[in-house]
């Protein structure tokens, strides 16, 4: 097993002020970004911040997912689950602290660096690095400073479940991590059992937050969010009537597109055609083929953007002359490269448009530009995001695995430098996202969704 | 392995009068009838928790060997009681990694087989014995589930799950690219017969048969994680988290509820609409047809139509709910309690209970033995309770 171990400890002082006005919790009024998220709290929301129980209709149902989408609509299910939070009945909030420490740890699961998302893995690092560092720079004398477990992952199978364990074995008050479904998958298993609390920043395995561990929070907007997005957009905006589904022959491939394909069926339009490549394919006849046969007038692709960019510029070189979807990975370059001429008119759901301008996003940008030499992308900033929320976490609770858990396990909603944020009964951000098109070379972004919440809500000071 | 067989069986009959008499229950309706109750009750509680020895607040799994002998799982190490007490093994006698996920027992050779979370392990003649992944056949090191099933020994592994023949030496590996699992990620196993079970996060539960290398999924029919379409139509979810066989009966622990398969149809429980304290199941262990569950909200035991749920009160107090079909529930409180709610482990047989939580180990004493008084219900907020975790050494030694 390849198992690369390293520690940063983060003692040294940091040239970066620490801005933390710009990621308080709500009950801090903080301006409102341009990227408002629409969500729709029911009114039984505005009931929990007068102090009343939580009623039996607490969160947003199905991830906010619009009613035509969700399965056996019309019919009342025996038993819904998510209505409200899973609590963690277990001991512990009243354990005394762990003695002599000599600073909080928390843990980094990354990506193999070698491996496929070896680069947005770097990238969150840098994120988490960033946010460590600002918090060293602004740490009181009487507070003990952090210090970052940092551990990849292996290709080889079920490798974070061992790596978790030595999580568990450092002592780890929390952890971050990680990209690959599988990987965090067998991490969470594992954090049940070790009882140390994970914030995921960058999976968007629908079924990570629906296993029903009560030890994780995802900041990360899942592919869920995406399908239905992209779903109501191929069908009822464009009026596609023939969508092909063109992905990586892979677990993130399947249940990447697996709620797009119960989506557009839901919507009277089942898939044309769902065919599969594997990971490097350069040799598409097959798949084009079958989508030239089935006369699609919608492709939607999933997979690496330079896998999909080879699949883009191949069908349109074959003329199909389908409108072209996809997931917010195409985004990156390696899209493009491969696509050329092929990725105009690409549309693509996003988490928000990375050119907006409102204060915190553009002080985040400037402090990250100036420890790393480049501008974060989305994996840097959710990585930065998750750290400030551990960091806080910690902060506010002191070094007790249980305390923290109570206290990010009820969180509803954070204010970070990708956005605002709103956690329904999985621990999962369900704010909409944006949607983005390629047109003369350049990405361009819808306005943002409209927001709409209570007004419990607003005056609370969330944007 | 648990004792399946014991010259003291348990009678239905007689063990229900001594429900009767030794828990002086006290029906909450008149329709209540104790003596129609169709598997014994736990009358006292005696628990070991830090202050009685445990290393560790958390207890994983306890086992109470062929010989007599108790082996309880924790956090910090594996524990084994004989007529001396209770002894330690820790990594220094050579387990593999000090959390204890699940022990089983080879009937064969009293060896004890022992699933941690870095490794499978072998205590057999006082002496232990490592599998790793990476120096053994052994599909993943955190080792979930294991149970011993004639000459085999099988692990429920995060990566899949291990077959070794202890006879040859020789390990099987069985996940995604070559069984029916939907996904490679085990929780548990349990030998049935000519059959072994396999329970699956995320891919239900996996019957297979090794004489005839076939594998048969058992999987969520509404195949959506957001609800339960309709009850009793399969497996309520396909999320496993413990499973367990015996008498022909296979029950299956989510944490979004609870199944049970008896060959021919499927019943199924979620809490608030049916006896079911919580969907948060997370063992079981069956002896004959009566399943004991470990759920957060404290143990429960049916038969699949008469529950009896034990609690602990927010101060502390033992609480017991009997649901029976068709029939008001009777509430009692009891003077002893769990060592908590939080339930992770239990083996049962005819006479004695032993429950692993998250706060200590329990020893349920059953209806068949002496118990204690227990009160009615409505008497509950003026009844004076001792709640005591008393008497921890005066177990009489196996």
């Amino acid at each position: 097993m390849i198992r690369l171990l390293s520690r940063c400890l983060l003692l040294a002082a940091s040239s970066f002020t620490l801005l933390g006005a710009s990621y308080e919790r709500k009950e801090s009024p903080t301006p409102r970004t341009t990227e408002a998220p629409a969500v729709t709290l029911p009114a039984a929301d505005a009931e929990r911040d007068t102090g009343a129980p939580p009623p039996v209709s607490s969160y947003p149902y199905y991830a906010n997912t619009p009613d035509e989408l969700i399965p056996f609509r019309g019919v009342e299910p025996y038993f819904r689950y998510w209505k409200q939070r899973l609590p963690f009945r277990g001991p512990g909030p009243d354990f005394p602290d762990p003695p002599n420490l000599k600073t909080l740890r928390i843990g980094l699961l990354s990506p193999n660096r070698l491996g496929p998302e070896g680069p947005r893995g770097e990238r969150t690092k840098q994120g988490v690095l960033l946010a460590f560092e600002e918090e060293e720079a602004g740490r009181r004398p009487d507070q003990l400073p952090f210090e970052i477990v940092y551990k990849e992952d292996s290709p080889q199978w079920g490798s974070a479940a061992n790596i978790a364990v030595e999580f568990k074995d450092d002592e780890v008050l929390g952890f971050l991590g990680t990209i690959d479904g599988d990987a965090t998958h067998v991490a969470l298993r594992v954090a049940l059992k070790i009882e140390t609390y994970m914030i995921n920043t960058s999976d968007p395995d629908p079924t990570l937050t629906e296993t029903q561990i009560p030890w994780l929070t995802r900041i990360f907007p899942d592919d869920r969010q995406q399908c239905f997005r992209l779903a109501l957009l191929a069908v009822k905006e464009r009026g596609c009537k023939r969508i092909a589904i063109l992905r990586e022959n892979s677990r993130p491939g399947r249940v990447g597109v697996m709620h797009f394909a119960h989506y557009i069926r839901r919507l009277g339009v089942p898939a044309a055609q769902h065919l599969n490549f594997k990971p490097g394919d350069t040799n598409l006849s097959v798949q084009i083929e079958a989508i030239r046969a089935s006369n699609a007038d919608a492709v939607l692709f999933y997979g690496q953007p330079e896998d999909v960019g080879r699949c883009a510029s191949q069908l349109r070189a074959a003329g199909v002359q389908a409108q072209f979807f996809g997931f917010d990975r195409l985004k990156e370059e390696g899209f493009l490269k491969n696509a050329g001429a092929a990725a105009e008119g690409m549309t693509i759901t996003y988490f928000f448009n990375p050119d907006r301008t409102d204060k915190p996003w553009v002080d985040f940008v400037g402090r990250f530009e100036k420890r790393f030499g480049r501008r974060p992308d989305i994996y840097a900033a959710y990585g930065y995001d998750g750290a400030r929320l551990m960091i806080e976490a910690v902060r506010a609770v002191g070094p007790n695995r249980y305390r923290i858990r109570n206290h990010l396990g009820a969180l509803e909603e954070w204010n970070g430098v990708t956005g605002h944020m709103i956690f329904d009964g999985r621990w999962d951000n369900i704010v909409p996202i944006s949607i983005a098109h390629h047109r003369s070379g350049h990405w361009e972004f819808d306005a943002p969704p409209e927001l709409k919440r209570s007004d419990q809500h607003a005056s609370a000071g969330s944007p | 392995m648990k004792t399946t067989s014991h010259p003291n069986r348990f009678s239905r009959h007689t063990a229900n009068l001594a429900a009767v008499v030794a828990l002086g229950l006290v029906p909450s309706a008149p329709s209540a009838d104790p003596e129609t109750l169709p598997f014994p009750v736990i009358t006292r509680f005696e628990n070991f928790r830090m202050e009685q020895g445990m290393p560790s607040h958390k207890i994983h799994s306890v086992l109470k060997a062929s010989d007599g002998r108790l082996w309880v799982g924790t956090w910090e190490g594996l524990l084994v009681r004989d007529s001396k007490g209770f002894h330690p093994i820790t990594t220094a006698d050579g387990l593999s990694h000090k959390m204890i996920l699940g022990l089983a027992e080879d009937p064969t050779t009293g060896d004890i087989w022992v699933g941690t979370m870095r490794g499978l392990n072998r205590v057999s003649g006082g002496k232990v014995k490592a599998y790793l992944q990476t120096d053994s056949g052994l599909p993943n090191n955190v080792v979930y589930g294991v149970d011993v099933v004639g000459d085999h020994v099988w692990v429920a592994t995060a990566a899949g799950t291990g077959d070794l023949n202890t006879r040859t030496g020789v390990w099987q590996i069985y996940d995604h690219n070559n069984a029916v699992m939907h996904e490679p990620w085990c929780y548990s196993i349990k030998g049935a017969g000519s059959v072994v079970y396999i329970g699956v996060w995320g891919g239900g539960i996996v019957e297979h048969d090794p004489s005839r290398g076939t594998f048969k999924e058992y999987r969520d029919p509404d195949a959506d994680f957001h609800y339960d379409l309709v009850p009793d139509d399969g497996p309520v979810n396909d999320i496993t988290s413990w499973l367990t066989w015996d008498d022909g009966v296979l029950w299956q622990c989510t944490y979004f509820g609870f199944s049970r398969f008896d060959g021919r149809r499927w019943r199924t429980w979620v809490e608030s609409k049916s006896p079911l304290p919580s969907n948060f199941t997370q063992f079981v262990w069956s002896h004959r047809k009566v399943a004991w569950i470990g759920t957060d909200k404290g143990l429960s035991t049916t038969d699949g139509e008469t529950w009896v749920n034990y609690s602990v009160s927010d101060k502390g107090t033992g609480l017991m709910e009997i649901h029976r079909p068709s029939q008001p529930v009777e509430k009692h409180t009891t003077d002893t309690a769990l060592a908590h709610g939080f339930v992770l482990g239990v083996w049962v047989d005819d006479q004695e209970a032993w429950i692993a939580t998250s706060d200590g180990l329990s020893h349920g004493l059953l209806s068949a033995a002496p118990g204690r008084r227990m009160a009615a219900h409505p008497t509950l907020p003026n009844t004076p309770k001792t709640s005591t975790d008393s008497h921890p050494n005066n177990i009489t030694a196996p």
